[in-house]
């Protein structure tokens, strides 16, 4: 059966990450997962830190560890705009846990609330690094 | 005029100084060349959440209230606390690159504040050096150098604005920093980055014409979306100045070790020539010096054979 596809671009500050046509994308929201398939309403999403999945023109899986970000839909045409993006396989896993323990460190002492948001944020990144880089097997 | 030995280990200082000149050089040359790719990297992505703004900003409801949404316009111009983010370099040697950034800085703080309210936010050593001796209150402990700028560093440096925005510490945020208009000119450029000009733009061009948009749906709410795309797009452009900056100083570098080397090939020329001619000249005094020894040899020869030939 002949899939329905739309156009789809993946950006992130190290640049393009995926551009072509795509099947279904997968998006990590605020209280969920959000699927969108070819021909979808107009809107536009707030993403955060964590796994996005891209099924390709043919239905090939690729999963994509994202940072926050935003994604657009218009005219079955889908911008994503991620501050960081990384394929699971890339990750650095040491990097990863080290990231984790300065970010635990830095949140148990008593610093500003910028301080203690900055590093929350550090450590929702690391997190969801090792989390989804785990599901491969990668140790 | 300098003696022989004095010229040779001058020629010796010049060329020892011309190889660190041409090592730098060759270090500039390498960095700027990693960082343009940085920079050809975000530009996309830049410009597509640039886009995006604008297209969320059409589509934002009129009454809302947010932090980004926030404009100083009750406020005369010149009383607002602006906050600047001024991006110098670590180590000189690179020309006037430096001075023209502390200088743009300088000129707009004195020309557009009234009130000392302004807050000084400067990466790179020189520049918190130049504004410290020169009486500038700058933060204290906003500490950043600009070398190898990455994510990391422009996500501290976003978070920092944002707070100091947020609580309404500043209401105007200018980033002064260089950028390279080809590869032999930089310019300096001072950039309002808060209150995001396009929201602005968008919602005043467009809340009064009452045309047919296309709906857009936000989820979980036009609140969330902007307060995730307006932080991504302050990083964005934090990161692509650092970056920015970072090549205009490692041109500026490349082009100042570029003099240096042409200078110190010049002087070893001339030196050269001063040390041939003066060797020339000792040689030419010493065959004198022998030759007239000889002519004198000879002639208190001659007049000794004379004076046996007289005897005789």
């Amino acid at each position: 059966m002949e899939r329905k596809t739309f156009r789809l671009q993946v950006m992130s500050i190290n640049g393009t990450f995926f551009e072509g046509r795509a099947s279904e994308i997968i998006l990590p929201c605020i209280d969920g997962q959000y699927a969108i398939l070819a021909d979808h309403e107009e809107l536009i999403l707030a993403i955060y830190t964590g796994k996005m999945v891209i099924r390709d023109a043919i239905g090939d899986k690729i999963d994509v560890i994202v940072g926050n970000g935003s994604a657009q839909i218009a005219n079955n045409r889908v911008i994503v705009l991620v501050d960081t993006c990384e394929r699971p396989e890339d990750i650095d896993r040491n990097r990863a846990q080290r990231a984790l323990e300065r970010a635990e460190e830095e949140m148990r002492q008593n610093k500003s609330i910028r301080e203690y948001y900055q590093a929350q944020a550090a450590m929702a990144r690391a997190l969801s690094r090792l989390k989804n880089s785990s599901d491969y097997g990668i140790d | 005029m300098a003696n022989i030995k004095e010229i040779r280990d001058r020629i010796g200082s010049v060329r020892d100084t011309m190889k660190i000149t041409n090592a730098m050089y060759m270090i500039s040359s390498n960095k700027l060349r990693k960082a343009k790719k940085q920079l050809a990297e975000t530009e996309s992505y830049f410009y597509s959440l640039q886009n995006m703004i604008a297209r969320v900003a059409r589509h934002l409801p009129a009454e809302m209230e947010n932090d980004f949404l926030r404009t100083p316009d009750d406020i005369p111009y010149p009383a607002r606390a602006k906050g600047y983010l001024v991006l110098t370099s670590d180590k000189g040697l690179a020309g006037s690159f430096n001075h023209n950034v502390v200088k743009a800085a300088e000129e707009h703080i004195k020309n557009n504040n009234t009130l000392p309210n302004y807050r000084l936010y400067v990466v790179g050593e020189y520049g918190r050096h130049y504004f410290a001796r020169n009486g500038y209150r700058i933060e204290e402990n906003f500490r950043y150098t600009a070398q190898n700028p990455n994510l990391d560093r422009s996500r501290d440096i976003t978070s920092i604005l944002l707070e100091d925005y947020r609580n309404m510490v500043i209401d105007e945020v200018y980033i002064v920093y260089t950028t390279m208009k080809n590869s032999i000119s930089s310019e300096v450029q001072i950039k309002k980055i808060l209150p995001v000009d396009i929201i602005e733009e968008t919602r005043t061009k467009y809340s009064t014409i009452d045309v047919y948009n296309e709906e857009f749906f936000f989820d979980p709410s036009p609140e969330a979306v902007l307060d995730n795309i307006v932080p991504n797009f302050i990083n964005g452009f934090i990161y692509g100045a650092l970056v920015e900056t970072f090549s205009s100083e490692q041109n500026a570098r490349m082009m100042a070790m570029d003099n240096a080397n042409k200078n110190a090939t010049e002087m070893i020329a001339e030196l050269q020539k001063q040390y041939n001619r003066q060797r020339q000249a000792a040689i030419t005094q010493e065959i004198t010096e022998v030759a007239s020894g000889a002519k004198a040899l000879k002639r208190a020869k001659e007049a000794k054979l004379k004076k046996q030939r007289l005897e005789a």
